[in-house]
């Protein structure tokens, strides 16, 4: 009895003291990302939604999305106070905010820092954006906070290349030039949040940056942990050791979450689009009605019953729905497996046919495959799936050893990019100017090319239009599904603004992100 | 004893050099590439090129091995390709974190395994003897990756003995042998449901001699029988069997530290796989190779001490 008594005694002290009259709101904010380990923290070559989330929280562009969106229309200022143009759209002048500091001892950002920086971003030994920069005539500082870019052609969006994204990024000219190829381990940006320390394989330590131009973040201390097992980084976080959590596009996964106490799921944009790109070259996809057999053969709503409703949507175009030029008016064609066997049997495949594909093992996309390769069948085409890993995936796709490519993306929301990108000539993959253009598709050049120097916006966007209406008709590419960006927080973290959107992938921390 | 450890280290010389040739060209031959793996799908061909040239990836292949292997015998390993990181500090940081979860779970392993297997032979075929075969049985078919998550909602989810992070603070052994306690024991388990089997098959085999027999016979003590006369010399194949299985534990690791997030080799491997990581990849399977090259040469040296007659 006594010894209850005594340890009753003791458990109430120790609850007085574990729990005190007002307790403070916690500031250190956990992050559980789904990661062996972080990549490039440079930001130039910050391209795995690893890198690009934690990147987002160290550095500034001179423009950026309004936290929470990514709708380019609601661009704002960021590093540059205001700016102007010409009225033909190729000089631009950036005024730089007053009193912007580098994290650590690198002292104001100036004009020098961003003419580095974006230059930097446009060098393709120093950028995997460069390309995104081919535009850029001359990039020069007029005074300390004044910067003028000339532009030898228009670009349909420079604003968009000037955000808290991809090339986007301001780096500390001193930092670079200090570290060389190790600022990728020592970033220095203007951010809410600091660079401390990096553990390989375990996680990347950040503190508030105090001297933040938007104001002291109110987290105090930020781990970014990677935890590569999906069911130990669920565990953590329901065991209330991750405040934040990198979700998995699965239904199960969301419903499970939602499920557990003190939780919070974020559905958020952009969707990635999965195209199926169709190589308009190789035989038998080089006949037109076998690629139009294969767009009757896929059903997009069981695609998006398999992946989940509230993760996916089916495909409307052959670029995300909400980019600017988007236009789910395409003449994407609803199944018909009778018409799918038609059309084969027409071309001279009665019996149907087997195409060999290679695919990668990433669980997410191999069983979107899969399903594809279910819906396929039923017409008589016969996908080979030969899986490989993820590193050998890209490099094989890129040495075009697959005639069919299954490919999820999200890009900045414009339609030049993903169209550029995956169905512009230039960017067939072998060519000296590729990007990701898998399928060989030339229809939509010309599109394409007056798009990105028309000033008119309504014209614009109609030459967008009709371009994605020209790839379609060709069948470059089937559409299948978006998926949409999962996340999870507990119910105690605040971000500070409404997450609709994040073009990092992952969920923006500002000086506004806190406890409550 | 020690011209026997330098003729031993110096006989390992040629394996470790056939390794790092080896790991060179089995790296180059797996398809993928480091500068996709680090620029991503936006990267034009120019930028791809320009990061090949920085690795040195578009030199001759025997201009590459040349400059490896010098650096190599000169004990640098060099920079990881993705993260810059020095290969050596890297292996400094996570190579004392393996040795200590692969010590205890062979602790754990052969303080179970060892006398349950004793205990086995003793009872052979009655309820023990099935109980710890049964036991073997279950240790023996689930996998690290079952047993460690199905450990972490039993005693982290359920009755918060322990976190599900098992990233022991720097410097803070208390907290570091907390969290070495549930992934020690999901290696050791398996570790002994294998020396469990072993034991008592030796055992069985032991005091089937006829000298044990005959010590029977000439009334020795049963307890003299069985310590002296049985297990000392039923050891041997049980020794043979827990240095091997040291080679499976450090490959098994990979998993467990997956699994529990700790550090360690495992997970450096792994991350430098998945990124065509090339010269990280080479460091590791260096340090793999010597590890169970030292292992092995620890393993013939208890022989010694176990039969005088290895010694002779």
């Amino acid at each position: 009895m006594k010894l209850r008594v005594t340890l009753s005694a003791a458990l109430a002290a120790a609850t007085l003291v574990a729990v005190p009259a007002s307790a403070a709101p916690k500031t250190d904010l956990r992050v559980g990302m789904a990661a062996q380990d972080v990549g490039q923290l440079d930001p130039h070559r910050a391209v795995s939604t690893i890198d690009r989330t934690v990147v987002a929280w160290i550095y500034n562009g001179l423009v950026r999305f309004k936290p929470g969106t990514m709708d380019p229309t609601q661009i704002e200022p960021d590093l540059a106070e205001k700016w102007e143009s010409s009225a033909d759209k190729l000089d631009w002048t950036f005024h730089l905010r007053h009193g912007v500091k580098f994290h650590g001892d690198f002292g104001e950002l100036t004009a020098d820092d961003v003419v580095f920086s974006l230059k930097k971003a446009g060098d393709a030994k120093t950028s995997a954006f460069s390309a995104d920069f081919a535009a850029f005539k001359t990039i020069e500082a007029t005074d300390p906070n004044t910067v003028h870019i000339m532009l030898a052609r228009q670009v349909p969006s420079l604003l968009g290349l000037l955000t808290n994204y991809s090339g986007g990024y301001i780096v500390s000219r001193k930092a670079v030039e200090k570290y060389g190829a190790d600022f990728t381990r020592n970033p220095v940006g203007t951010g809410p949040f600091a660079f401390v320390s990096d553990t390989p394989n375990q996680s990347l330590e950040l503190a508030a940056f105090d001297g933040y131009f938007r104001g002291k973040p109110k987290l105090q201390h930020v781990s970014y942990r990677y935890i590569p097992s999906d069911s130990s980084r669920d565990l953590a976080f329901q065991n209330g050791e991750i405040d934040l959590i990198y979700g998995k596009q699965d239904q199960a996964w969301i419903n499970r979450v939602r499920a557990l106490p003190n939780s919070i799921v974020d559905v958020f944009e952009p969707g990635e689009l999965a195209n199926l790109n169709l190589n308009i070259t190789a035989k038998p996809l080089d006949d037109i009605r076998v690629r139009q057999a294969i767009a009757y053969a896929v059903n997009r709503p069981e695609l998006v019953k398999w992946q989940g409703a509230d993760t996916a949507r089916p495909g409307q175009s052959v670029i995300p729905a909400g980019y600017l030029g988007f236009s789910k008016d395409v003449g994407l064609v609803n199944t018909d497996v009778a018409k799918a066997k038609a059309l084969l049997k027409e071309a001279g495949y009665p019996d149907g046919l087997t195409i060999k594909v290679i695919h990668t093992q990433l669980p997410q996309m191999l069983g979107s495959m899969q399903v594809v390769q279910a819906q396929l069948k039923k017409a008589g085409i016969n996908l080979d799936i030969e899986v490989v890993d993820h590193a050998t995936f890209h490099q094989q796709i890129r040495k075009d050893l697959s005639p069919i490519v299954y490919y999820a993306a999200a890009r900045f929301p414009v339609a030049d990019i993903y169209l550029t990108q995956f169905f512009h000539t230039a960017s067939i993959v072998g060519k000296p100017t590729a990007v990701t253009n898998f399928s060989h598709c030339d229809v939509a050049d010309k599109e394409i090319d007056a798009a990105k120097t028309e000033l008119d916006t309504e014209k614009q966007v109609a030459l967008w239009v009709e371009a994605q209406k020209k790839v379609v008709a060709a069948v470059c590419a089937v559409p299948l599904a978006e998926a949409l960006q999962i996340w999870a927080h507990r119910t105690d973290l605040d971000y500070g603004y409404d997450l609709k959107a994040s073009l990092s992938l992952g969920p923006l921390l500002t000086e506004a992100t806190h406890f409550k | 004893m020690i011209s026997f450890i330098i003729r031993r280290l110096l006989a390992s010389i040629p394996t470790l050099l056939a390794v790092l040739t080896l790991v060179f060209l089995l790296v180059r031959v797996v398809p993928g590439d480091p500068a996709i793996a680090i620029l991503g799908d936006r990267a034009t061909p120019d930028a791809l090129a320009a990061l090949r040239a920085e690795l040195g990836l578009d030199r001759w292949i025997g201009a590459q091995y040349v400059d490896f292997l010098g650096h190599a015998l000169r004990g640098d390993l060099g920079t990881s390709m993705v993260t810059h990181r020095q290969v050596w500090a890297e292996i400094a940081d996570a190579l004392p974190h393996t040795i200590v979860l692969t010590l205890a779970a062979m602790v754990i392993g052969c303080l179970i395994g060892i006398p349950a297997g004793i205990w086995a032979a003793l009872h052979r075929n009655g309820t023990i003897d099935v109980l710890i075969r049964l036991f073997s049985l279950l240790g023996l078919s689930f996998p690290v990756f079952v047993s460690g998550i199905f450990l972490l909602i039993v005693f982290a989810l359920q009755l918060h003995l322990f976190p599900v992070i098992g990233n022991p603070r720097p410097g803070d052994w208390i907290d570091g042998l907390h969290k070495l306690v549930l992934p020690a024991i999901t290696l050791g388990i398996v570790m002994a449901a294998y020396v469990v089997r072993v034991t008592r098959s030796s055992m069985l085999q032991v005091l089937g001699e006829d000298y044990i027999r005959t010590a029977r016979a000439k009334g020795v003590p049963r307890r003299a029988i069985i310590w002296r006369h049985g297990f000392s010399n039923a050891l041997i194949p049980v020794v043979t069997v827990v240095g091997l299985y040291v080679g499976i534990l450090i490959g098994n690791s990979v998993l467990t530290e997956i699994v529990f997030n700790r550090p360690g080799l495992g997970k450096v491997i792994v991350s430098a796989l998945t990124q065509r990581d090339y010269t990280m990849l080479q460091g590791m399977m260096v340090i793999y190779c010597f590890l169970i090259v030292v292992v092995n040469l620890i393993t013939d040296l208890s022989y010694g001490l176990i039969d005088p007659r290895v010694k002779q």
